[in-house]
């Protein structure tokens, strides 16, 4: 392992964490950049590191063959994806390895990232193994009265459950990201929706298979952190909270744990459906054969009922919070995954086991981002002229935005400024230091306008009173 | 010096300068033969006409005509295929205009007259001819379809039928069977003209061949210049005539050594390459004659028939009214026609024949003998083009020809006999139940449920269990059974639409694995080899060929052929350039005939047609949708001349026969399909479809700039302009080839289909 090196095919943040972790592992690393970026905190870290041979310029982030020419030019043995771009790109973790100098994906199997990659495949599988998935169907649908009879069982079932407001989801089953998805309330008006998606499935697609869907409403959004290794082990590093989310679905807050009896009253046994959705994670990543990090997603409702949403077969954003809380007893300190995901990717075995592994307190990550909450958080674009919080031991701060020069925000990418990360011995301790990190961070710009920069700093303050509660 | 030549010397003046002339079109100039001198003669004569004294105008005259009649002696003592094709080019040739003339007592002239036209190059025209018994004329009503290239020159485009022109020609032809009158078509053309407008060159002549294999009139053709696909447009007959000094060709002689020479576009033929390949060709009428792709010769002047050769056209007509009797007495009673036949023998032996009949022969059929008359066209042209070889068969496949023909018995007794049955069972539980009404349902329902048991469905397998959705990845696609080992290059390709839709360059693995070459972002097909669509399309293991041992031969003993076609041989592993199989897609079962590039650019030829033939036949006999991939085809094998373009009749009389007896015929086209094919017995199917990135239609780019002289742009022959023309029903994309094969099935076939 030592003598690997590994291409970081990344931008931003998570370049940096990657970085950090290599540094710790005594692992060799290059970093790839575009024009926009040539300014960006990877950049620089990347070059005061190793030198400026370790930075390399390509054209675009999402293309494979600059990404393999550069691999093979610096003698890359391994390339990290982080999120995004590349990290669910079965084809690409295909090519890594199928290719004539194969080098390590630093993440699952391609075979698993693809199987899993689809949401119905993995309700499919997840049915199969008696996981409480979103009831709907779990293969696309290509007949109009096949459809029907299940939207009908749908609308039935929901009232005999007794919601109030039953309604379901239209979706192009080959869609994905908002597109083509479409509510139904009334069953009379079920024919006429599900003609229009298979149409607009089949036009923009070229498949016309639909899905149906009970549509979920008031739910809190949990995950579940895995972390298996390419010799069957698998861990867990317990669960996280993402309930808060902008109006596109953006999460903003998340905590972990997942739910916190001690902290808010829940109409059900909260401890128990974590672990139900714990056990039910691990069920299908031992069936699949699971071999990295990952993060299982689950909505719960109010009511305490779990449902399987996906399957992430990546290092998410939010994975340092689980970290931050979870201690192995082996290790100093808090746990860093992304190090865990390397050193597992790289063939090695864990060491360790789920009963050395414990939790400890409670951990909010806050996403700072340039976005004018009240006008349906649209990103702002501008130079950043200041940019400075207060350093505490209980805080961690990842920004590729540099702090002792003017930053302007590339307009191609998201405007994700920093990601804070707050630890505290209970919940309560957390939000409080949550909001002391806000109220003393201070952020300044200018748009080419000349007005003055639009942060979501107080919409988080808001926020953070919301943690871990059905509202 | 006789009367005439003192009279009018000026005018035999100019008839000795159109047969030097004439000379000079056969030789290729005027070089041969000091042509030149001879023509100088009679011009310096001309303008002295009247300066010189009577004896030395007599005495030079003579001398010329002597020489001349001395050249066009050694002209015809060896005449060279290249000659007699310039004999048939040569602007003194008799036309169509001419037969009408002479030929036929009145004509009117149909679908427009001389320039005012809708396509010039085909005249047609309602005409009688008659018929001299004893003294006593008989009239005879025949519709007149054929070829115009004088008359006109300017506006006849030599010949060259327009897609208009022969669909008017098919207009007329389902006027005459109307009409209950014969054809008689008469074959003056170079070639269909290649463009592809409405309904494109190739439709229009495979629905003139769907037509003409099953009209139920006479046809009598007679063919002076036969030019492939053109020829063919009106060509399918019951009797076709050959003019002795006329050609008959798969290609003209220069375009097929342009072929053979390797010319590039623009170059120069030499002259040596193009008198070879028009003796390989074997285009003469003797030739013909003896490859039986026409019945008989109508013997010319020996330097060919030209426009005032009276004595020609009344054997002309003569010949046309006993070939047209022949084909109406052939379909009634034996007796009658044996003794005509014995007669016809006779008169056969004398030098000079008499214009008159023994008898009169009405020319209209009765409705069985219209059955007999297309029977015996069936039988005549399954007859022809059998230019190719049949290997020994090893027992195994002698075995299994056995059980075959045991299995057609089968079919025969179950669709033969049960099949009617159970149909007329069907018929009458839809009708009964049709009406609809509560009571009457009990009363079919035990009739259905003994007609189910019976005539059985077949069962649907059950669902999967839990194991199988575990391991059964939906992500594989079905294609990926057989991966191209063009895969296998780790390096990647820039799609060709790359510029245009901004296409990410492909790492080939992914391409021609998960992709099956289509690029995920545009849809452009990349071409596959044609294992791929054999081990992907239908289901695993079900693919069994048949008539292997039929293979390519060189029937015309084509100059290099034989080594071209080893090397063929030893590349595919393939004896023709057609694979026929049977084959299953979802559990139907059905025939696929399947042209492919890697052997002669999926040419087709006689071991091609034959193998064609017989799989449509199977498809008929064991009732089941019959389906021409056509991974690419260049048209006809070019090396075994007419053989190879009587396969277009052929096999187009063969798939209308198993259409009309109730069969699915699909066409889908790949990559690339001109020519020949496309214009016959591909052309012809209800259903033809074109998968995304093929081409398809009647002469590539290069033939149709030479030919017309204009530019065609480079989507001139793409799937998405032949389905604007109409020409195919839909674009498939490859990755949905099966479904969607199967769903045409279903679609297209109906209940009563075979495979139900």
């Amino acid at each position: 392992m030592k003598r690997d090196k590994i291409i970081i095919a990344n931008r931003g943040e998570i370049a940096i964490r990657i970085m950090r972790a290599c540094r710790q592992l005594g692992l060799d690393y290059v970093v790839v950049y575009t024009e926009e970026d040539r300014h960006s905190g990877h950049v620089r870290a990347a070059t005061v590191e190793k030198g400026k041979g370790a930075a390399f310029k390509i054209a675009n982030y999402k293309d494979p063959n600059e990404i393999f020419a550069v691999a093979d030019h610096c003698g890359a043995t391994a390339v990290h994806p982080g999120y995004g771009f590349f990290s669910e790109d079965f084809r690409f973790a295909r090519r890594a390895a199928a290719r004539n100098r194969p080098i390590t994906f630093i993440g699952p199997r391609w075979e698993v990232i693809r199987d899993l990659g689809s949401k119905i495949n993995t309700k499919r599988i997840a049915k199969a193994l008696k996981i409480p998935v979103i009831p709907g169907s779990d293969e696309p649908i290509y007949s109009e009265l096949e459809a029907e009879s299940l939207a009908e069982d749908l609308f039935q079932k929901q009232r005999e459950d007794g919601v109030k407001r039953p309604s379901i989801l239209v979706k192009a089953s080959a869609g994905g990201g908002g597109m083509g998805i479409e509510e139904v309330t009334h069953l009379d008006v079920f024919r006429q929706v599900y003609r229009r998606i298979q149409n607009y499935a089949k036009r923009q697609f070229g498949d016309e298979g639909v899905l149906i869907e009970q549509c979920m409403k008031d739910y809190h959004h949990l995950e579940v952190q895995l972390l298996c290794s390419r010799h069957k082990e698998v861990v867990h590093f317990g669960t996280r909270n993402c309930t808060i989310q902008s109006t596109g679905r953006q999460k903003r807050v998340e905590v972990a744990p997942g739910f916190d009896p001690d902290y808010v009253a829940y109409p059900f046994d909260a401890q128990k459906v974590l672990d139900q959705i714990v056990e039910y994670s691990i069920r299908l990543a031992k069936e699949v054969e699971y071999d990295n990090v990952g993060t299982w997603e689950w909505i719960v409702t109010r009511d305490g009922k779990p449902y399987l949403l996906e399957v992430n077969t990546r290092i998410q954003v939010e994975n340092e919070i689980s970290a931050c809380i979870s201690r192995i007893s082996r290790y100093k300190g808090p746990v860093n995954l992304i190090k865990e995901q390397i050193r597992t990717a790289l063939g090695e075995k864990l060491r360790y086991s789920q009963k050395h592994v414990s939790f400890e307190g409670t951990s909010i990550e806050l996403r700072i981002v340039a976005e004018d909450v009240k006008r349906g958080f649209a990103p702002w674009c501008g130079t950043i002229t200041r940019f400075e919080f207060r350093q505490e031991p209980w805080l961690r701060v990842y920004s590729h935005v540099p702090q002792d020069e003017p930053y302007e925000i590339p307009t191609e990418y998201d405007p994700n400024l920093a990601l804070a990360i707050v630890w505290g011995k209970d919940t309560e301790e957390a939000k409080t230091r949550a909001k002391e990190f806000l109220l003393n961070t201070n952020i300044e710009g200018k748009d080419n306008l000349g007005r003055p920069i639009v942060t979501n700093l107080q919409y988080l303050y808001r926020k953070v009173d919301d943690i871990l509660r059905f509202v | 010096m006789d009367q005439k030549r003192l009279l009018d010397s000026g005018k035999y003046i100019t008839e000795l300068a159109q047969r030097i002339n004439y000379l000079a079109d056969i030789k290729g100039g005027l070089e041969w033969g000091s042509l030149q001198e001879l023509l100088d003669r009679v011009q310096n004569l001309r303008s002295k006409l009247f300066d010189l004294k009577e004896d030395e105008l007599f005495v030079e005259l003579e001398q010329i005509e002597r020489r001349l009649d001395y050249l066009e002696d050694r002209v015809v003592q060896d005449l060279s295929p290249i000659e007699i094709v310039n004999i048939v080019r040569s602007p003194q040739r008799f036309t169509l205009q001419d037969i009408l003339e002479n030929c036929y007592d009145s004509y009117t002239e149909l679908g427009g007259e001389g320039e005012c036209n809708i396509d010039p190059a085909v005249v047609v025209a309602r005409a009688t001819i008659t018929r001299r018994v004893k003294n006593r004329l008989y009239y005879h009503q025949v519709m007149v379809i054929g070829h115009e290239k004088g008359y006109g020159e300017e506006f006849r485009n030599g010949g060259c039928a327009k897609p208009w022109g022969n669909e008017k020609a098919l207009r007329y032809m389902k006027v005459a069977e109307i009409e209950g009158i014969p054809i008689h078509s008469y074959i003056f053309t170079p070639g269909a003209y290649p463009i592809e407008d409405y309904p494109g060159a190739a439709q229009q002549i495979a629905r003139n061949l769907f037509r003409m294999s099953r009209l139920k009139v006479p046809i009598v053709a007679f063919i002076s210049e036969g030019g492939s696909g053109g020829a063919e447009a009106i060509g399918l007959a019951d009797i076709r005539l050959m003019a002795s000094r006329g050609y008959y060709s798969v290609i003209s002689p220069e375009g097929a050594a342009a072929i053979e020479g390797r010319i590039k576009e623009g170059g120069k033929v030499p002259r040596e390459l193009v008198e070879h390949c028009a003796a390989q060709l074997k285009m003469t009428a003797e030739d013909n004659l003896k490859l039986k792709t026409i019945d008989r010769i109508i013997e010319e002047p020996p330097l060919g028939a030209r426009r005032g050769d009276y004595q020609f056209f009344r054997r002309l007509r003569y010949e046309m009214v006993r070939a047209t009797d022949e084909v109406v007495l052939q379909t009634k009673s034996f007796r009658t026609f044996r003794s005509y036949a014995l007669k016809r023998q006779s008169q056969e032996k004398e030098e000079d024949f008499s214009d008159e009949f023994d008898i009169h022969i009405k020319w209209s059929l009765t409705d069985s003998e219209k059955k007999r008359l297309l029977e015996l066209r069936s039988k005549k042209y399954r007859a022809m083009g059998k230019g190719y070889k049949e290997l020994r068969q090893t027992l195994q496949s002698r075995l299994s020809e056995a059980v075959e023909s045991l299995k057609q018995n089968y079919y025969d007794i179950r669709y033969g006999l049960l099949r009617q049955h159970s149909r007329q069972v069907q018929k009458l539980i839809e009708e009964v139940s049709s009406e609809g009404s509560v009571f009457l349902k009990t009363v079919t329902e035990p009739v259905r449920v003994a007609y189910d048991f019976v005539f059985p469905k077949p069962k649907s397998e059950n669902g999967l269990n839990q194991q199988d959705i575990l391991r059964r990845s939906i992500f594989m696609q079905e294609w990926e059974q057989y991966i191209s080992p063009l895969a296998n290059e780790d390096k990647t390709v820039s799609c060709p639409n790359a510029e245009k839709y901004g296409c990410k360059d492909l790492w080939v693995p992914d391409l021609y694995g998960e992709f099956s070459g289509v690029c995920p972002s545009c849809g452009h097909h990349f071409p596959l080899e044609y294992q791929w669509y054999l081990q992907n399309l239908f289901d695993p293991g079900s693919v069994r060929e048949f008539n292997k041992h039929i293979v390519s031969a060189n029937p015309l003993k084509f100059q290099g052929f034989d080594e071209k076609l080893k090397k063929a041989i030893e590349r595919t592993g393939r004896g023709s350039a057609i694979i026929t199989f049977d084959a299953s897609v979802f559990d139907i079962k059905i025939v696929v005939a399947m042209l492919y590039s890697d052997f002669r650019s999926g040419t087709v030829g006689s071991a091609e047609g034959e193998k064609f033939i017989r799989a449509c036949d199977r498809a008929r006999t064991t009732r089941r949708p019959f389906l021409a991939y056509i991974h690419t085809t260049g048209g006809i094998r070019i090396h075994e001349g007419t053989l190879g373009v009587i396969q277009m009749p052929r096999c187009t009389l063969v798939v209308r026969e198993y259409i009309d007896s109730g069969g699915l015929y699909i066409v889908v086209y790949d990559n690339n399909s001109y020519a020949g094919p496309v214009a016959s017995f591909l052309g012809c199917s209800p259903y033809q479809v074109g998968i995304r990135s093929s081409r398809i239609g009647f002469a590539g780019p290069r033939v149709i700039r030479e030919t017309t002289g204009a530019d065609v742009p480079p989507d001139y022959h793409s799937a998405k302009n032949a389905l604007k023309r109409g020409h195919i029903q839909g674009i498939w994309d490859r990755r949905e080839f099966r479904k969607n094969l199967f769903e045409a099935l279903m679609t297209m076939g109906g209940p009563h289909l075979y495979y139900k």
